[in-house]
């Protein structure tokens, strides 16, 4: 009975278009849009050079320290090349700014002025480079002067003060207190993107969990009638469906770790394994989800697809499908909302897997989708147990 | 009346969907806008910081935490390892500086002595003062660079000073040099991109909750206006039509109105110009959007897949559009695909109004070009509309 | 002989509309008993009930000697079912639904095999094995329902409303099949709000109305009831109320009445009724077009019962 019953259940879901789409073509397809949207942001975050101008007029050419710093920071063959320079006279340079060709431009009168158009990341740090370089200046000033009360000096003392200028200089660049860089290199948010793609695609199973019910149970469909009145033990029936839902499920998500790994190439780590089986816990709330709409609700089977659908899509919002912000400032603020919704336990558990080197934030999110599936089928478990119905 | 009485009945069945999108939309744009200040002058960025001190905060290191609080913008985030962790990933922060406990005694040891100094350099000791976690994005620049020259003062200052206050008392001296900065542009740029951010979002709501309410009202009474059609005579069928067109454009309507008084209780308002090309330019692509919709409704007979493809094309036009991620981030190849889609011209139109200083005739040509692209979209659709529909009788 | 299915005073109630009101009624092996009642009279409920589908608030169901239960798969296993909804999945073609739901039943699949040819042919889709429900006609898809739920060629077969909105065509297979399935030794429960195929196929009719039975038997036992054994109807231009209440002084005449050019005559007795009529008529000199005779229906039979007619 168990095998009968699993053969003509995946016959029958496999041939359901409207199941194939949610489950198999939609997470492709949004894969997609993530791919196309997502590919270039962490790169255009990055820092890159800076477009600026300089006005070049005889004050900037006399200002040596100026003139040569800004020639340094300008160097295209250089490593630390910070801003892409053009020499320009001031009318060029208002034209350049006003067409947004440049952030910003620099001229000196009587002082170097920065003019922008906005206070934006790349204003500030033209802004801030410039202080630097007249604030050396001064740095140096105050050695030389220290240096000058505090030390004897002997012989030619133009000599001695481009002695100690060049000391200081030297200074300058020779940092002897040392930071250090820490950073974990995870620090992708595009894969939290497809973490809520497969959390989506996971929970999205519970459609097929839910229309595989149905088909069984007597108040809910024609044919659940016919195997009420058969020999056959309800329990059994509906345990075979739910097994085929699953296998279905797992393919999909089989086929959309295919598609990302393989065509969108998205890197998953280290971790596949782990990945992939919280997927499958994963399946198993979305499985559970679907059963206990589809033996609880009792209204046609397209509003429970649309309840299924606008609660998955909800919670993949609420876990930052649409921006990982979202996911944030809800973790942040309203933790107990993320701590229930099923899709970021998913999002998460996948989250720390890629970012943290331990395990226990994964093994939290796994037993609250064990905890979510479990409450899920206790109250399908408790409609189930009904035999005979007050309305069919 | 009958028709527009059935037309809320069915309207009201579907209620929850759109309530969810609008609740998106609330939730995303409302969460999002947490500092509201305005900026006519210029102001430097601030990057978001946060500082674990693992020190005191005495002399060179108190100093040193004013200078960043002075400069940045920092964050207060709950002292535990995964908080600040993901702080970081989420990029609530974009810098994380970890003064360790060593910092000071490091600073005030320095030497003068080049010999001296070599030695310590490969003794092995420790000299790490600082750790510092960074999202390497522009923000985190700042940030490395504010730390970083810090340090270089500290460094060079400890060398040639021996006193704690004189050591500070000169860092804080040089810093106190600035650069003058002149702000050409006098648009409150904070608001009109909080704004934009809005409108922006506001085309998937309005996009997903005109696909899917109109395509689901119009498949409702498709079979009663079969029925219709044999009863009643061609004139009033035509009217039935029309009025069907009127209660879904009232719908979209509505809706709108709902979505622009939001925006004025999330983000409040921006100067009259702005504002009126704001509304026409979501009014006409709320009109787009019932065009989209009847389109579809036509080519798709099928109810269940109409939740599927409001999904797609909805979600596919924000994300490809640029909705959700900024239009400056998305790849030219998802922008150029992109320029076939009605959302598009409309969100391009939201960028580029971020930008105007005045209203002329150059900054003006742009945005009406935009405007007029996406009546052509309207008209298109229109005639497609009926092409389908004739398609459709002659089988 | 013990009766196959026993039900007795089977009472439901939805809420505080009582659907079924102290139902009992005996099924006897090897008849085909016919349900008749207008829609909404109780009969599906009935039968759900008996299938132990409904909760119902009190009666007792015995099918084959053992009262009846939702586990009680013994019985079970001896029952066909076909409802009044087509139930059949979408996905499947005409062999694989037929095969799942005997599937249910029979494990053996050779055994199974071959039932479902049988049942293929008994309700003549030999040619359409591989189609979807899609690619079929009402009345095909209909007989598919049947075959669905008699495959597996039970003892005791429940049949509601099987031939609702289906082509004469069609009907006369289904008619056809139940009767050979009753050649074949099954048992059959028959529901239906159409009088003629009660007429034609039930041995015994129970008629039911608002969740009582209000008259049971044999046909010719029911038509009795009805206290008329003749129905004439003639064609007239015109009539004058005075012949109208000479006829009604009519040996053997119930009642008379003329309606836009319709003259309508019932008879208690059923002799010789026409042959004085049409002599009246030509007495009187009355111009008259058609004239038919007709034995009364059980519709007579329902309308004399409830006052009102079968189908609304």
């Amino acid at each position: 009975m168990f095998l009968h019953n699993l053969k003509y259940s995946l016959k029958t879901l496999f041939k359901n278009r409207m199941l194939i789409f949610w489950t198999y073509a939609f997470p492709l397809i949004l894969g997609t849009f993530f791919y196309l949207a997502f590919s270039n942001i962490e790169n255009s975050e990055k820092f890159d050079v800076i477009d600026i101008a300089i006005v070049n007029n005889e004050q900037f050419n006399d200002n040596m320290v100026l003139k040569e710093s800004f020639n340094v920071l300008g160097d295209e063959e250089s490593d630390e090349q910070l801003f892409n320079i053009k020499y320009v006279d001031l009318e060029e340079a208002i034209k350049l700014l006003e067409n947004d060709e440049v952030s910003g431009y620099l001229v000196v009168d009587e002082s170097p002025k920065v003019v922008v158009k906005t206070s934006g990341t790349s204003e500030t740090i033209l802004k801030y480079v410039t202080e630097e370089i007249i604030q050396n200046e001064n740095v140096l000033a105050n050695i030389i002067e220290e240096k000058l009360n505090t030390n004897i000096i002997d012989g030619n003392i133009n000599e001695y003060i481009e002695n100690i200028r060049d000391d200081a200089l030297k200074m300058l660049d020779m940092n002897s207190l040392e930071i250090r860089d820490i950073t974990s290199k995870k620090l992708s948010y595009t894969m939290i993107e497809f973490y809520t793609l497969i959390a989506m695609t996971a929970l999205y199973g519970g459609i097929i969990g839910m229309t595989a019910i149905n088909q069984n149970l007597a108040n809910m469909s024609d044919n659940g009638k016919r195997i009420a009145v058969s020999p056959t033990n309800k329990i059994k029936i509906i345990f075979s469906s739910l097994v085929s839902s699953f296998i279905i499920q797992v393919i999909g998500l089989f086929i959309l770790f295919m598609y990302t790994i393989f065509v969108l190439k998205v890197d998953y780590g280290n971790n596949l394994l782990l990945i992939i089986l919280l997927a499958l816990f994963g399946s198993l709330a979305g499985l559970s989800l679907g059963m206990a709409v589809g033996t609880i609700l009792k209204t046609n089977e397209n509003v429970k697809i649309g309840i299924i659908i606008s609660f998955t899509m909800l919670g993949s919002f609420l876990s930052g499908m649409m921006g990982i912000t979202m996911k944030y400032i809800i973790d942040t603020n309203i933790p107990l909302v993320n701590k229930l919704n099923p899709v970021n336990m998913i999002t998460d558990g996948l989250y720390s897997l890629y970012y943290y080197n331990t395990y226990n934030r994964v093994y939290f999110n796994v037993v609250s989708l064990l905890i979510f599936s479990l409450i899920m089928i206790v109250l399908s478990g408790l409609a189930l147990r009904r035999q005979k119905y007050d309305s069919i | 009346m009958t028709v527009f009485k059935t037309f809320l009945q069915v309207l009201n069945k579907y209620k929850a969907t759109v309530i969810m999108y609008t609740v998106m939309l609330v939730a995303f744009c409302g969460l999002n806008f947490q500092t509201s200040e305005s900026n006519i002058n210029f102001t430097a960025s601030k990057p978001d910081v946060l500082i674990i001190n693992e020190g005191e905060e005495i002399g060179i290191t108190k100093a040193f935490i004013d200078y960043l609080d002075e400069r940045t913008n920092v964050k207060d985030i709950k002292n535990d390892e995964e908080s600040i962790n993901d702080a970081l990933f989420y990029r609530d922060v974009n810098y994380i500086v970890y003064i360790k406990p060593n910092f000071r005694d490091s600073i005030l040891d320095n030497s003068s002595n080049p010999s001296e100094q070599f030695e310590k350099y490969i003794s092995s000791v420790d000299r790490t003062i600082i750790e510092i976690k960074t999202t390497g994005d522009y923000q985190a620049s700042i940030a490395d660079m504010l730390v970083k020259k810090y340090l270089n003062l500290v460094d060079i200052y400890s060398r040639t000073y021996e006193d704690e206050d004189e050591i500070i008392k000169h860092i804080n001296e040089t810093l106190s040099l600035e650069v003058d900065t002149e702000l050409t542009s006098k648009v409150d740029t904070n608001t009109l991109s909080r704004v934009t951010f809005y409108y922006n979002f506001l085309s998937y709501s309005v996009l997903a909750g005109c696909v899917y309410v109109i395509c689901l009202i119009l498949s409702s009474f498709k079979n009663k206006e079969i029925n219709k059609r044999t009863i009643i005579s061609s004139m009033d069928y035509k009217k039935f039509n029309m009025k069907l067109l009127l209660s879904n454009c009232l719908f979209a309507g509505i809706l709108w109105l709902v979505y622009v008084a939001l925006e004025f209780v999330l983000v409040g308002s921006v100067p009259n110009g702005y504002l009126i090309i704001y509304l026409t330019n979501s009014f006409i692509f709320t009109i787009c959007s019932v065009t989209i919709a009847f389109l579809i409704s036509n080519l798709i007979n099928n109810k269940n897949a109409i939740n599927g493809i409001v999904n797609v094309v909805a979600l596919g036009s924000s994300f490809l559009c640029g909705a959700f991620v900024p239009m400056e981030w998305l790849p030219d190849f998802a922008l150029t695909i992109a320029h076939i889609l009605p959302s598009y011209w409309y969100i391009k139109t939201n960028e580029l109004l971020k930008g105007v200083e005045v209203f002329n005739s150059v900054s003006l040509e742009p945005i009406i070009i935009n405007m007029l692209i996406l009546i052509v979209f309207i008209i298109v659709f229109v005639i497609l509309t009926n092409i389908v529909t004739k398609l459709k009788l002659k089988k | 002989m013990k009766p196959i299915l026993s039900v007795e005073n089977l009472t439901k109630k939805y809420k505080n509309f009582i659907a079924v009101d102290d139902l009992s009624f005996n099924v006897n092996k090897g008849e085909i008993l016919g349900l008749l009642g207008p829609n909404g009279s109780g009969k599906s409920t009935t039968i759900n009930c008996i299938l132990s589908l409904l909760n119902f608030e009190s009666g007792k169901i015995t099918i084959f000697n053992k009262e009846m239960q939702p586990n009680a798969y013994d019985i079970k296993k001896d029952i066909g079912v076909v409802f009044q909804e087509v139930a059949v999945f979408e996905e499947l073609t005409v062999f694989d639904n037929i095969d799942y739901f005997c599937g249910l039943y029979i494990k053996d699949k050779t055994l199974r095999k071959k039932y479902i040819e049988d049942a293929i042919k008994l309700v003549g889709l030999e040619e359409f094995k591989k189609f979807y429900p899609k690619q079929l006609s009402g009345g095909l898809l209909r007989r598919l329902n049947i075959a669905c739920g008699i495959a597996h060629k039970p003892k005791l077969i429940f049949l509601d409303e099987p031939t609702v909105a289906v082509d004469p065509q069609s009907r006369n297979n289904i008619l056809d099949g139940i009767k050979k399935l009753r050649d074949n030794g099954a048992t059959i429960i028959y529901t239906t709000h159409y009088m003629e195929e009660v007429e034609i196929l039930c041995d015994r009719v129970i008629i039911i109305d608002k969740g009582k039975i209000i008259a049971s038997g044999t046909n010719d036992e029911l038509k009795e009831l009805s206290k008329i054994e003749e129905k004439v109807t003639v064609e007239i231009d015109n009539l004058d109320d005075k012949v109208l209440d000479e006829i009604k002084q009519f040996k053997n005449v119930d009642e008379a009445t003329y309606n836009s050019g319709i003259l309508f005559i019932t008879y208690k007795k059923g002799k010789n009724n026409l042959s004085s009529l049409i002599d009246y008529l030509k007495k009187a000199d009355i111009h008259y077009d058609k004239i038919y005779s007709e034995r009364p229906t059980l519709n007579d039979v329902f309308l004399y019962l409830t006052g009102k007619e079968l189908r609304d």
